[in-house]
């Protein structure tokens, strides 16, 4: 795969919904998390939500998806992701990223998930190993 | 205050990374990369098999018993939430891969809460480990038990 990322690279930004219910159960069945939070409306009432929540390894996986279609999963060195706030039905999700660092063939990248309304809900970095320029 | 549980063996899990699954867990996280569904693609760039997606060690999921764990731990479900999660790669997951996730707390800590109760935090880390023993993975969680109110 074939990518340059130097210090102030942006990752092509990534827009992903509006977030439905059935994305939420599609990540469910995937992953094995079957917590009701994540598909009952009344348990998601009891818990004092309007609607069921996506859980945090949805964006997660959303996120580093985000990242890996550019820089290639094999080159991914370590990755880590911060939870700051739920994401529910309806919202629409985007993930940006930029390079903050280079150095040793190693690049960090400071990572972000936002709603429409800017508000972030993951925070995350991540270290991909790069070509060893000649 | 509750007893330090650093070093128990939460949980081990076994499990094949397969095809069909990666393809799942590329298409719930919106992944476009062919390597994760296309042997072709993934060879060209040097692997032996489709790569799973990074989180795709989420999937233990299904082999665990979330409702045990948690009471294993002391903790009260109603009250965690996760709040990071680490994944430290010394080579991607393929299809054919045979893994064993052996689960322990590595640090638990309790912190005066902001809106006061105290909460309570538990880092736990599993290592994967392949059948030829090597470590593809490590994941590193740390879950928060809100004060009681």
């Amino acid at each position: 795969m074939t990518t340059t990322l130097q210090v102030g690279t942006a990752l092509e930004p990534r827009t992903i919904g509006p977030i439905t219910q059935t994305d939420i159960v599609r990540f469910a069945g995937a992953g094995g998390d079957f917590n009701p939070l994540h598909h009952d409306p009344e348990f998601a009432a009891r818990a004092g939500f309007t609607a069921p929540i996506a859980m945090g390894q949805m964006q997660a996986g959303i996120l580093a998806a985000a990242l890996t279609d550019r820089v290639g999963v094999e080159h991914l060195r370590a990755l880590e992701v911060r939870f700051v706030a739920p994401v529910e039905i309806g919202d629409v999700l985007t993930v940006t990223g930029t390079v903050t660092e280079v150095g040793d063939g190693v690049a960090t990248l400071a990572l972000a998930m936002t709603k429409a309304d800017a508000a972030t809900v993951v925070t995350g970095t991540a270290s991909v190993g790069v070509p060893v320029t000649p | 205050m509750a007893e330090s549980l650093v070093g128990l063996v939460v949980d081990e899990v076994e499990y094949g990374v397969e095809e069909g699954k990666i393809r799942e867990f590329a298409r719930a996280s919106f992944a476009e990369d062919p390597v994760h569904t296309d042997p072709s693609v993934a060879h060209a760039r040097g692997l032996s098999a489709p790569a799973a997606t990074a989180t795709h060690v989420v999937v233990a999921g299904h082999h665990r018993d979330q409702r045990a764990f948690v009471a294993r731990l002391g903790l009260d479900m109603t009250r965690i939430v996760v709040g990071s999660v680490r994944w430290e790669y010394d080579r991607p997951l393929l299809a054919g891969d045979r893994l064993t996730g052996r689960r322990v707390v590595i640090a638990d800590e309790t912190r005066e809460g902001k809106r006061g109760g105290t909460m309570r935090l538990v880092t736990l880390e599993t290592t994967y480990t392949d059948a030829e023993g090597q470590t593809p993975v490590r994941q590193r969680e740390v879950l928060i038990e809100r004060g009681a109110r």
